[in-house]
Parts: structure tokens; C-alpha cells; sequence
């Protein structure tokens, strides 16, 4: 089964939760752990945000270590960067290769920037997992964010899932014509996909355009902010 | 109650796609617009309301000339809903009752009154409960209900729907046009463009036959289905009931049917009937 974090949002034990809660204890949390600046507090900011999106809200394990498997290798691979290249001190590990070497201080400062990142990371995923995106934007709204920015993450977030579904379909059908079996094939396949994927998303784009157009679109989406579900009926 | 006059219509490229179409409906019909892939039937809805402008010719929505100024446009896309062939491309909000929500938002309505539109619409295609769903979790026929439910929110005289049935199963196909004569019923004028013939004969007043840009010909689904000259010329064919009697007259089992030959599954129901007595 792929992994969809929508499903996720909408069905957890936090989802019913009020999300001002949520968002001000992703940030406070978030902004805590960046303003101490200390590698025990930061694991523990990821060890208990683990704990209230698994055990609180119920949200399987292994579905989160799929949603972390990705910004880990980001951020593994920005800190081993930091790590080798990057520092002055004393010389702790020389990997006698192009003078390349692992000082104390850029060691440091790799496993401080890895657990900050990720300790930062696990509040947003604390946030996106148990939130439905509809109502984070609607947070988002009263906080006064400028309106620009939510009307362009809106759009974003449903063309997103429309855009993994294109990507995903081609991808099958070169798949199907073997189309990524040896390493040039595979290249050239690739290249050919995204091509299309951009020209598709073009299209895509002047066709909503003509639908917002057609229901009366004058450049700003309006709110829709129903009073509290009446029960009626 | 919509009319066009001679519209002409050519893409940035220079391909002409629409040459010179005249083109009317009137209130309380449904009408079909027939025709292959690419010969002009999406270019013809944006033209209606007002999304192209024709080179030339006019478009008239209540014996009004549409004018191209914002205030006319606006009301002539409330009067004229279009309902796009892929629902991907129409719904963008996160849940349903946002999207279906945004006609009538823009369109400058209250709160409330949206809220009471959202939810009359959304109860009038039976997707009630679906309010706060996410459009991408829906199936392919439920996307379609909520997309007609956005454009019913902004109560507009005339639905047209570009291909509402493409893509569709059965039991989904049979809904839509469940749905779409229920409408026509309380009032609502309905444009359709499709190939399925077998479907435009069920329901359809009248049908426009477009090739290439061009009407080559309007009538009732009998003088259309049998005139076998715009059958061939449109890439068309003729209804599966029409090709059994056909069939049979070529083969000489049944005779007397004048090239009028029965269209619907009720009409063949009938004549077979007739003919067994």
C-alpha cells in the first residue's frame, strides 16, 4: 500500500483534536528546541514527539518511519557534508584523500545540525500527521498569514496528489515497455518523464484556470467559513 | 434562452476551430452535441461563456449580446454552468464543501447562504456526508456528482457538460444520466456534449451534429440517426438498436421500416412487439 499521509491526517486519534492546539505546540515545542540549541534537548524533543505520534495518536510505526525515511537521508547527507568538508580544530580522523579530513569542531557541528534538524522535523511531522491540511490553512488564515501564500499552498496540496498520480501512471507504462531495464534506457526514460510531466502540468494548469475562470474565479479564492454543522434533519 | 451567431474561432497556432456556428437552445431542453475527439465541442463551451472570444459572431445568453466587461461575464458564467470533462481539473479545493463552496462565494454570497447552497447541492447529486472529505480520496463517479454539485451551487439556467460520461462505469454512467433528467425536470436547461450515441438517443430533445468546427446538422435524434450522410461524415454510428433493424431489413426479415428504424431499447422493444402480433 502507498503511503498516504492525507488518510493519515484524517483518521488518527488526534484528528478531532482542536488544531490551534496542535500548531502552537508544533511551534512552541519547534522554537524551544531551536532557541536552546542543546543535543540532549533535542533528542528528547524527538523522542517525545515519536511518542505522542505513535502512541497518542495511534498512528502506526512503521507508517512514520516512512514519512522520517526521507528528510533522514536528506539530512544525513548535508551533515556528513558538514562533517568532511567543513570546520577547523583539531584533527581527529584524516581520510588521507585530497586532504580531506574530520575535525572535532565540524563533528560537532554535524550531529548538532542532524539532531537540531530532526528534532524540528518530528514537530512539523507531529503537526502534518494529525493534522488535516484544510484545517491547518484555516489556522494559518486567523494567524494572518498573508493570503498569497495560503491560496498558492492550497492549490499546491491538491495538484500534488494529482501530479505522484500522473507521475505514478507513466511511470507504469514505461515499466510496461521496459523501459527501465539498463542504465541508459533508464536515463532516457527518466528524461522523457519529466519532459512530459512538465508540459502536462502546463496543460493542467491553463485547464484549471478555465474552470476557476468558468465558476466566476476574480483572482482570490474566497473563504468558506460554514457556522458550527447544525444537526438538523 | 442561449444563442450563438456565426462563430468563428482559431487558436494562437492559426488552426480554425470553429467556422462560422450557429448554434441555439431554448429553456427546458436537452440538448446533445455530437461530434469526434477535436472537432470543436470543448472550443464551442468556452466560447459560450465567455472564457474565448470568437473572432466573430456573437453570443447572445437571455437575448442579451454577451459583452466582454467583468460584470457581463459574471453573469453569464452563473447563468451558463460548465461542468468540465475531468473533474481533476475543476475541483481544487482540500474538501468537497470548499470546493463546491466557491461558486457561490464568488458570486458574493453570504456565508449562510452558501452553507445552505453547499449542502441543498451536495444533497441534490446524493453526496451528503461527504462535506469534509478530501476530493482525492472520492472514486472517479463520486468526483463527478461533486463537480456538477459545484457548478448546481451557483443555480444556473443552463448545465453544459463536456463528456460527463467518459471514464464512467456502468452503474456510474446510469446515475449521471439519472441525475441530469431529474434536473431537467425542476426546469434546468441541459447541454451535453458525447459520442455515445446509444445514450444521446435516451435523452436528448435535440441533437447538433459538429464536424470539424463546422454544425452539419441539427434536428431530433430520428432525423439525425437516419440520415446515414451526417451518420458517416461525423465518425459516428448509429445506435445498436438501429443497427440490429438494420440488419434485419438488409437480410429482408423485416420490412416496411422506411429508413426510419427503431433508436431506443423502449422503440425496438415496441416495433418487435408490433411485428410478432
Amino acid at each position: 500500500m502507498k503511503f498516504d499521509m492525507d488518510f493519515i491526517a484524517h483518521n488518527n486519534n488526534l484528528s478531532l483534536m482542536n488544531p490551534y492546539y496542535k500548531l502552537i505546540i508544533a511551534i512552541l515545542i519547534m522554537l524551544f528546541s531551536l532557541i536552546v540549541n542543546n543535543l540532549i534537548i533535542d533528542i528528547i524533543v524527538f523522542i517525545l514527539m515519536g511518542i505522542l505520534i505513535t502512541l497518542v495518536a495511534k498512528i502506526s510505526f512503521k507508517s512514520y518511519l516512512k514519512f522520517i525515511t526521507i528528510p533522514f537521508i536528506f539530512s544525513a547527507i548535508t551533515c556528513l557534508y558538514l562533517i568532511f568538508f567543513t570546520g577547523t580544530g583539531e584533527i581527529i580522523f584524516n581520510t588521507h584523500f585530497f586532504g580531506i579530513v574530520v575535525t572535532d569542531k565540524s563533528l560537532n557541528l554535524g550531529i548538532n545540525t542532524f539532531c537540531r534538524v530532526f528534532a524540528c522535523f518530528s514537530c512539523l511531522g507531529f503537526l502534518a500527521l494529525t493534522t488535516p491540511i484544510a484545517e491547518i490553512l484555516h489556522c494559518l488564515r486567523s494567524c494572518k498569514v498573508p493570503k498569497i501564500f495560503i491560496e498558492i499552498s492550497l492549490l499546491m496540496y491538491n495538484t500534488i496528489f494529482i501530479f505522484l498520480d500522473q507521475l505514478d501512471r507513466m511511470r507504469n507504462a514505461q515499466e510496461t515497455r521496459l523501459g527501465y531495464f539498463g542504465t541508459k534506457s533508464a536515463y532516457h526514460s527518466l528524461a522523457s518523464l519529466f519532459t512530459n510531466l512538465f508540459v502536462k502540468s502546463l496543460d493542467k494548469s491553463e485547464k484549471l484556470q478555465c474552470a476557476l475562470d468558468s465558476r466566476c474565479y476574480d483572482g482570490e479564492i474566497p473563504i468558506y467559513k460554514p457556522s458550527k454543522v447544525k444537526k438538523d434533519a | 434562452m442561449l444563442k450563438a451567431e456565426n462563430i468563428f474561432y482559431s487558436y494562437d497556432d492559426g488552426t480554425k476551430a470553429l467556422k462560422g456556428i450557429d448554434f441555439q437552445i431554448s429553456q427546458g431542453e436537452i440538448v446533445a452535441l455530437v461530434g469526434k475527439n477535436g472537432a470543436g465541442k470543448s472550443t464551442l463551451f468556452l466560447n459560450f461563456n465567455g472564457i474565448l472570444r470568437p473572432d466573430e459572431g456573437n453570443i447572445f445568453v437571455d437575448g442579451d449580446m454577451l459583452k466582454y466587461d467583468k460584470k457581463s461575464l459574471i453573469k453569464c458564467r452563473q447563468k451558463l454552468g460548465i461542468v468540465f470533462q475531468n473533474p481533476d481539473d475543476q475541483i481544487f479545493a482540500p474538501t468537497v464543501e470548499e470546493d463546491v463552496a466557491f461558486g457561490p462565494l464568488n458570486l458574493k454570497l453570504s456565508q449562510d447562504e452558501t452553507q445552505k447552497r453547499v449542502s441543498e447541492a451536495l444533497k441534490r447529486v446524493g453526496m451528503s456526508g461527504f462535506e469534509k472529505k478530501a476530493p482525492h480520496n472520492l472514486s472517479g463517479g463520486q468526483k463527478k456528482r461533486v463537480a456538477i454539485a459545484g457548478i448546481l451551487a451557483m443555480k444556473p439556467e443552463i448545465m453544459i457538460l463536456d463528456e460527463p460520461t467518459s471514464g464512467l462505469d456502468p452503474v456510474g454512467v446510469r446515475k449521471i444520466i439519472k441525475l441530469l433528467k431529474e434536473l431537467n425536470n425542476e426546469g434546468m436547461t441541459i447541454l451535453i456534449s458525447t459520442h455515445d450515441v446509444d445514450l444521446v438517443v435516451e435523452y436528448a430533445d435535440k441533437v447538433y451534429v459538429i464536424v470539424d468546427g463546422e454544425i452539419i446538422g441539427k434536428g431530433t435524434p430520428n432525423e439525425i440517426f437516419n440520415n446515414m450522410e451526417i451518420i458517416k461524415k461525423a465518425n459516428l454510428r448509429l445506435p445498436l438498436i438501429a443497427e440490429l433493424f438494420k440488419k434485419l431489413e438488409e437480410n429482408g426479415k423485416i420490412t416496411g421500416l422506411n429508413n426510419n428504424y427503431p433508436l431506443t431499447v423502449k422503440e425496438g422493444y415496441e416495433k418487435i412487439t408490433e411485428i410478432l402480433k
